[in-house]
């Protein structure tokens, strides 16, 4: 057992580490122009998406979409921002066949004050307009109605807007959080937009794989793991529209089993080409997509590795085609039972999991009678939110949580393990990684994500206690 | 409810969880895509990172000791292995990542990261023939990587196949427009000579950065060279400064800041800084650099101490598999022997025939006496529409040299044209030579 442990951890220290050194070189003395880890593309990958109906806004959808991730609180002087050169969207599928039918645009600016100054801000920033404030970044929102494959409709919902600064310290930024609430826009017709940096909500135990072969004891499904994002930050959109803003119909939803009342949801971005030559006359303004994020963990898990670029270039509504047998076979299942031949975690024909993360769940996430498999994130807006929402979502009873769109609380990690393991047919693994809640509560209004660290007083990484095991099926 | 201790399958379950819980915490970390908290990023700086890649170097020793027959641990260390190199310029690293890709080449031999990781080490070498051919497998591996893509069109550049360097990156640049692949872009248009271009690609470049540490001083300082390239002085010391902002003491930007000064004639800030470059990063280039300020210092003792370390470097570097002809034979050619800078240089244009290559068999040609060749292979050095000052410095003595007085008037112009401080010891002796 003990070696087969290893192969285990080395297999998984190595997924691990495969992209953290996932970069070309930099050789000395010639002219090779790969930068240290610049395969790794921060600005262009979303890290996370959540949907979810606010207690606080229950008529409407609040949307969240993360970039950048592992912002370092003590990391100055250097400062994260949104790549002005990149489109940020925000898509919804109200029809069931994949393809955006609404998206939000998002451009971003970048101005200097002092462009001799490689200061981000001086003593003291008492507002988001603040002169002290030497890099700001503005930005720009349109919304785009398609239909049929064709752009029909655009509308600018807001222009030139302030983003929060990131929290470069309480001397520097002594009221942060009022500041920081000076970058929530109020958009005409009752709609809400913030972007700028935030704690990173999603909690994750990556460390019991760095640790490598010590395991840590009680990592599972009775707490004792290590949140390795804690304190970490990211930069974060987070739009909140009416319902009806999103539905098929402009209409808002009836009940749950409206015709309209599911959409699905995922982020992407969008890069510019370059041509080699420059000079060849035909340059071209076409945008790319470098990135696209719908349901957690699907392109981290489901997706092998040489496909992964393939994924964050092709649009959902082609996902049945291009990716359907790895959602249906899952390797991570493969992995376990070949390692572990008594866990009979079911391996193939996973119309389980198909059905959970691509097509949706008949009555609660399913768009319409027969919808694309897609990985969009598909949430039900008749569901009212959950006086006392549970961690596990759906499969503990909670039907206003992941996958029925995503809610900053859903331990999406926890849910996703025992589903993979078979907890929709009834193959009840107690599955964790023991890091259950994020490491700072969240706002109960808008932005809702929690404020980020500032630099000197940032600790990062936060223990989860002990506590008795969850049971499966939970029932917490 | 919990789960019954002796019931064996649930028992071998609770083993499995952990199992699974690492298993599944890998995956999902393998596509977050920035660097993961184990540490700061790689950087040309021998001390922070240096540390943190220590450690990660001592851990997957310990990986590979335990699973031996993993592949990707042996390819993962070889990468550990590489950046140790760009943070220290040790390059007996370059002989053990060697070693470990090979293992894990032997035990997979279609491992994209291992295949990407011996291509990065073959180009790192010079040795862009070899490098073709690991990133050519790596795109047979996995076809719809973008990754293998970048290996492939350094080393086509490097091999002066530029038609197909060019189609390659197109393609990269169409599947992946990003920091890797705009800074590409940036490089290959500066080879046509198209300045303007390459600082509109590195822009992109910066821009997708984002102000991640790593990016900032990485991308600011190829943006300050370009400045410089174009005479931008005071852009040229913004982006450094910029990248020395996010990264103290980065190496590659401190030496640019040096060669700011050094144009400006302002050589004790300038000689110190690159002292302490070559304290941290003892690269040939860079104490190429310092002597050269010294000797437009007038410090010719010093310059003479420092040039003579060359050659100790470049036999080094040699030990340890990288191929250093192109560098030596400029070194020969300008503080060396010459006839030996035609011998090195010819070796260079038959394993990869660039521009580059065909600079430096020029030039060496030229201060071997042999300056009507130097002009047919400075022809060629140019070929590209190149606007590399030294290329169009040494092609505009080589004329002159040969007896094409306007020609090499022509191009010595040329060289001063945009940057006339390009370089300390060499903008004075154009200026001299156009009297």
């Amino acid at each position: 057992m003990r070696k087969r442990r290893f192969v285990v951890f080395g297999t998984a220290l190595l997924a691990v580490l495969a992209a953290v050194f996932a970069a070309a070189a930099v050789s000395p003395g010639s002219s090779h122009r790969e930068a240290p880890l610049s395969a790794l593309d921060p600005t262009g990958d979303d890290t996370d998406v959540y949907a979810f109906k606010a207690p606080d806004a229950p008529n409407s959808l609040t949307l969240v979409a993360n970039w950048i991730p592992f912002e370092d609180p003590a990391g100055g002087p250097n400062f994260y921002r949104f790549d002005d050169r990149a489109t940020y969207y925000l898509n919804v599928d109200n029809t069931g066949d994949g393809a955006y039918d609404i998206r939000y645009r998002f451009h971003f600016r970048t101005s200097v004050g002092d462009p001799n100054s490689f200061l981000y801000a001086a003593p003291t920033v008492d507002s988001i307009d603040s002169p002290n404030l030497n890099v700001k970044q503005r930005y720009s929102v349109v919304r785009e109605d398609w239909s049929g494959g064709h752009l029909v409709r655009e509308n600018r919902l807001a222009r030139d807007v302030p983003v929060a600064p990131d929290n470069v310290g309480p001397k520097t930024i002594p009221n942060y959080g009022a500041v920081a609430n000076q970058a929530i826009t109020d958009i005409s017709g009752g709609s809400k937009v913030f972007a700028g940096q935030r704690d990173d909500p999603f909690f994750v135990d990556l460390g019991a794989t760095f640790d490598g072969l010590t395991i840590r004891n009680g990592t599972g499904n009775a707490g004792g793991g290590k949140d390795d994002l804690a304190g970490y930050g990211v930069h974060s959109i987070v739009l909140q529209v009416p319902i009806n803003r999103v539905t098929r119909d402009r209409k808002p939803v009836a009940a749950q089993d409206a015709p309209n009342a599911v959409v699905g949801v995922w982020a992407s971005t969008e890069r510019r080409e370059l041509q080699a030559s420059n000079d060849t006359g035909h340059s071209t303004s076409n945008e790319v997509q470098v990135s696209r994020l719908g349901n957690p963990l699907v392109n981290e898990v489901i997706i092998p590795l040489g496909l992964k670029d393939k994924f964050n270039r092709t649009p959902p509504q082609n996902d049945a085609a291009n990716f359907g047998t790895f959602v249906l076979n899952p390797q991570l299942a493969k992995l376990l039972n070949v390692l572990y031949p008594g866990l009979d975690v079911p391996e193939t024909n996973r119309t389980d999991i198909v059905t959970a993360l691509l097509t949706g769940i008949p009555g609660l996430t399913r768009i319409g009678s027969n919808p694309a498999a897609a990985d969009t994130l598909k949430i039900n807006l008749g569901v009212p939110p959950a006086a006392n929402p549970k961690r596990f979502g759906v499969i503990a009873g909670d039907t206003a949580g992941f996958p029925n769109g995503r809610r900053l609380t859903d331990d999406v990690v926890d849910i996703e393990e025992r589903v993979v393991g078979g907890e929709l047919v009834g193959h009840h693994l107690p599955l964790g990684d023991g890091v259950d809640r994020n490491d700072k509560p969240f706002l109960s209004s808008f932005p809702y994500l929690a404020a980020p660290d500032a630099g000197p007083d940032s600790t990062l990484k936060r223990n989860e206690p002990t506590h008795p095991p969850v049971p499966a099926p939970p029932d917490q | 409810m919990t789960f019954a201790r002796h019931n064996p399958v649930l028992t071998l379950a609770a083993v499995a969880v952990v199992a699974f819980a690492a298993a599944f915490a890998a995956l999902t970390l393998a596509n977050r895509s920035s660097s993961p908290p184990a540490g700061p990023p790689a950087l040309a700086d021998g001390t922070a990172p240096a540390r943190s890649t220590d450690a990660r170097i001592r851990q997957l020793q310990a990986e590979v000791h335990a699973a031996p027959k993993e592949a990707g641990g042996w390819a993962l260390l070889g990468d550990a292995y590489l950046q140790k190199v760009r943070e220290t310029g040790d390059a007996s690293f370059y002989t053990r990542a060697d070693g470990v890709l090979k293992r894990a080449l032997a035990l997979s031999p279609d491992d994209v990261d291992a295949l990407v990781g011996a291509g990065t080490l073959a180009l790192a070498r010079h040795d862009f023939a070899t490098g073709l051919r690991y990133g050519e497998a790596a795109r047979r591996a996995a076809p719809s990587l973008v990754r293998p893509l970048g290996v492939i069109v350094d080393a086509q550049v490097e091999l002066g196949r530029y038609r197909e360097a060019a189609r390659t990156l197109n393609r990269m640049v169409d599947l992946k427009p990003n920091l890797a692949s705009y800074a590409r872009v940036s490089y290959f248009r500066e080879l046509r000579g198209d300045l303007g271009g390459a600082l509109e690609a590195m822009r992109y470049a910066v821009s997708a950065g984002g102000g991640t540490p790593e990016s900032v001083a990485y991308v600011q300082t190829l943006l300050g060279n370009l400045e410089l390239a174009l005479g931008h002085t005071a852009a040229a010391r913004l982006a450094y400064g910029q990248a020395l902002a996010g990264v103290p003491r980065y190496v590659p930007a401190s030496v640019g800041l040096a060669r700011v000064e050094a144009g400006e004639r302002n050589y004790a800030p300038a000689i110190r800084r690159l002292r302490a470059a070559v304290g941290r990063l003892p690269l040939p280039e860079y104490v190429v650099a310092l002597g050269e300020t010294e000797l437009a210092a007038g410090r010719t003792a010093a310059a003479r101490r420092d040039l003579a370390l060359v050659g100790a470097e470049e036999r080094l570097l040699q030990a340890n598999g990288v191929n250093t002809d192109v560098e030596l034979a400029l070194f020969e050619a300008n503080h060396g022997d010459p006839a030996r800078g035609v011998d090195l240089a010819r070796r260079a244009w038959a394993a990869a025939p660039s521009v580059r290559s065909a600079d430096a068999l020029g030039w060496s040609l030229t201060r071997a006496g042999n300056s009507a060749a130097g002009l047919r292979w400075a022809r060629r050095s140019l070929r590209l529409g190149s606007a590399d000052p030294t290329f169009l410095y040494h092609a505009g003595m080589t004329a002159r040299a040969a007896g094409r007085t306007a020609l090499g008037r022509r191009l010595l112009r040329r060289a001063l044209a945009r940057n006339p401080r390009f370089s300390p010891l060499y903008a004075p002796r154009a200026r001299a030579a156009l009297r």
